[in-house]
């Protein structure tokens, strides 16, 4: 009798495991299959994607398609591969996460631990930048870039340099910064808010200044909430393309996006699948080894921002 | 003028005075305890001493030097606070030359500065580990030597051994007086712990509700309570205190204590006596500590006025090198101090000595001291 009763609650729970199991393999190849084309067609060549099974494994693997999508490509008119282009979002990503990182620190550190009358309002307008929708600013933005665009003339005609004023890159890395600071501060706010504040008192005692506490206290102590950060914004700038289509569209300046995209659209002969799938892959390769490297910190990061605050 | 002194000081958060106008000063090498329940505004009164809480009025000065305006650091005072505060990222070393470094000290003139307070404290195999691969004590350790590393001229700790487990806490204390006597460094020390007060303390100050109660030395304040409350809170177990009827008999000035099923208990009030004269024919609460009612060999010898008198037994606590007996008198429970072989049996009777020479009186409205 009693063996009966503990034996059915033992089945049903592997019946409900094998049910959980399944479902979760089920939707993991759904999830996975796009992928799975993507990296076997970017190995075949040409005659094999035409004449055979899309799911098929190559048959004379080749890396030729990621060599010509690297090196030798079209993109538009020019023939170069994407290699430019993916230079130009490196160029662009790296400062953009690096800036809106450190000022999203900086934030979260005077709204929590320097907290001044009205700090609420302050935060709560900054959390309303991550509501507002990517089309809404293209407008208004573009004019902010246009008056930038003109400041760099004046300076050219007068010091023979821009300074970087309307440089397309140095624009997308501004608009990135002023779009992702919402978010960076959100996830600094929150982390430091339950960061212990007898730390910062204490470094205070010391004689510690404003700066020297953000630095030698509070930064050294951030890692797992800049890991999130860091793979967040690099995640949505390097994946942008809204942004980089309307204010890098065209010519050298391109990022990586749009230059897919205008692989892709490329029409001179055959389509040749391979060469957009490896190029695609290496479109996507940063975010992947960004979450590689770093995805161990990533959940353990949004934990520890998710206690308090 | 005293080293330390702190002038009127009010804090207001917005409408609420947290503290209402707190008058202390301590001499140099002084060691201040400031002591209080939760929320009484002792923690604000240190903050505000070292810098890290605004004055809303009033006015500290240390060493005759108005600091209200001057920044934590510039004060010269070092803080120990309740979490310790370490630096995770920084090995054990780093902290303590921290404020040093923040000063511009050379590194040279630092580690010799490091190696001194680690000998001091006795922690020269510690500095090279982090924070978080110390124990407790290790890292209070930590914490007293950041402070001592600077010599400051004025020491505060904020409750520093209320993370310790009991034994821990009862060697740091001793520590932290034996500190005290070689170093001679004036000290301002919080704690809700009555007896941590009680034997660090040069000078208490009794805080409740953000109103100074009392300000003394210990003795003073453990004997000599002002009011109801210092009286009640000083003091383990703390002071019987019970509503008592004052007498006039063969024109002596007696105490009457209600029984329950017998007559009252009358004592003489010793030297209280004549204080209490205009309180004849009144009741006030009268205040006695447990150990100064025993059993007549284990009174106080040097007692003048001994009163015995054979009262019931409720319970008996053994607690080894006393035994608390608790009877009821003026429907209270009243505990006394009697030593461990003290033959008394729970339900019985047993002879009780009260020695009403620490006896203390209290008008029972304003719970202030009468006599």
């Amino acid at each position: 009798m009693s063996a009966a009763v503990s034996a059915r609650p033992a089945g049903a729970s592997t019946m409900n495991r094998i049910v959980i199991y399944g479902l979760l393999a089920i939707f993991a190849v759904i999830y996975l299959i796009p992928l799975f084309v993507m990296l076997v067609t970017s190995f075949k060549t040409m005659d094999e994607i035409q004449n055979g099974n899309m799911l098929a494994l190559p048959q004379s693997p080749t890396v030729a398609p990621w060599v010509r999508a690297w090196g030798e490509t079209c993109v538009g008119l020019t023939c170069a591969g994407i290699k430019g282009y993916f230079w130009n979002s490196i160029k662009m990503v790296v400062p953009a996460v690096a800036i809106s990182t450190l000022l999203g620190a900086l934030n979260g550190y005077v709204l929590t631990k320097w907290r001044f009358k009205g700090h609420k309002l302050v935060f709560g307008l900054m959390l309303f930048a991550c509501f507002i929708p990517f089309q809404s600013v293209l407008l208004p933005m573009a004019t902010i870039l246009g008056q930038f665009g003109q400041f760099g003339k004046f300076l050219y005609n007068s010091t023979g340099l821009t300074f970087g004023f309307g440089n397309p890159t140095v624009n997308l890395v501004f608009v990135h910064v002023v779009y992702g600071l919402g978010f960076t501060t959100l996830f600094f706010r929150n982390y430091y808010e339950a960061f212990p504040t007898e730390l910062v008192k204490a470094a205070m005692v010391d004689g510690a200044s404003f700066f020297q506490i953000f630095r030698r206290v509070l930064l050294p102590n951030s890692l797992p909430i800049i890991v999130v950060t860091v793979i967040y914004q690099f995640t949505n700038i390097w994946n942008d393309f809204l942004f980089a289509s309307a204010y890098a569209g065209s010519g050298d300046v391109m990022p990586m996006t749009v230059a897919l995209n205008n692989v892709v659209n490329t029409s001179t002969g055959v389509v040749e699948y391979n060469v957009n799938m490896a190029a695609a892959m290496i479109a996507a390769l940063p975010t992947l080894l960004v979450y590689i490297l770093a995805g161990r910190y990533f959940v353990r990061g949004l934990m520890a921002g998710a206690v308090k605050g | 003028m005293a080293f330390l002194e702190i002038d009127r000081l009010v804090k207001r958060f917005g409408a609420t005075e947290v503290l209402k106008g707190i008058d202390l000063s301590v001499e140099e090498g002084g060691f201040l305890v400031l002591v209080g329940p939760s929320g009484c505004g002792k923690s604000t009164l240190l903050s505000m001493i070292a810098g890290l809480d605004t004055i809303s009025d009033g006015e500290v000065r240390i060493n005759g030097r108005r600091v209200n305006e001057l920044h934590p650091s510039q004060r010269d005072i070092a803080m120990v606070f309740q979490s310790y505060a370490l630096y995770p990222n920084m090995t054990v070393a780093e902290n303590i030359a921290f404020g040093l470094e923040m000063r511009g000290v050379p590194k040279a003139e630092r580690e010799v500065a490091v190696a001194k307070v680690a000998e001091t404290l006795q922690m020269g195999h510690l500095l090279k580990r982090k924070p978080s691969q110390l124990s407790g004590g290790q890292r209070q350790r930590v914490a007293m030597g950041r402070a001592l590393v600077r010599d400051p001229q004025v020491f505060l700790f904020d409750e520093p051994l209320s993370n310790l487990d009991a034994k821990l806490r009862v060697d740091m204390r001793t520590e932290i007086k034996r500190l005290h006597q070689r170093m001679g460094t004036t000290i301002v020390y919080v704690t809700h712990d009555q007896i941590e007060a009680m034997t660090l303390a040069t000078k208490i100050a009794v805080l409740k509700d953000g109103v100074l109660q009392q300000f003394g030395t210990p003795a003073e304040v453990y004997n000599n309570p002002v009011n109801v409350f210092v009286a009640d809170f000083m003091g383990s177990p703390s002071m019987n205190i019970m509503p008592a009827a004052i007498r006039s008999e063969n024109g002596k000035t007696v105490v009457a204590l209600a029984r329950k099923d017998e007559d009252d208990l009358v004592l003489d009030p010793g030297p209280a006596s004549e204080r209490l004269g205009g309180s004849i024919g009144q009741t006030v609460l009268f205040g006695i500590r447990p150990e100064a009612i025993t059993d007549h060999d284990g009174a106080d010898r040097n007692a003048r006025t001994l009163v015995d008198v054979d009262c019931h037994v409720d319970v008996v606590e053994p607690a080894g090198s006393d035994t608390f007996v608790v009877t009821s008198l003026g429907g209270k429970h009243v505990i006394a101090r009697m030593r461990s072989d003290a033959a008394v049996k729970s339900g019985g009777r047993a002879p009780f000595s009260f020695n009403m020479d620490k006896a203390v009186f209290f008008d029972p409205k304003t719970e202030k001291r009468v006599a």
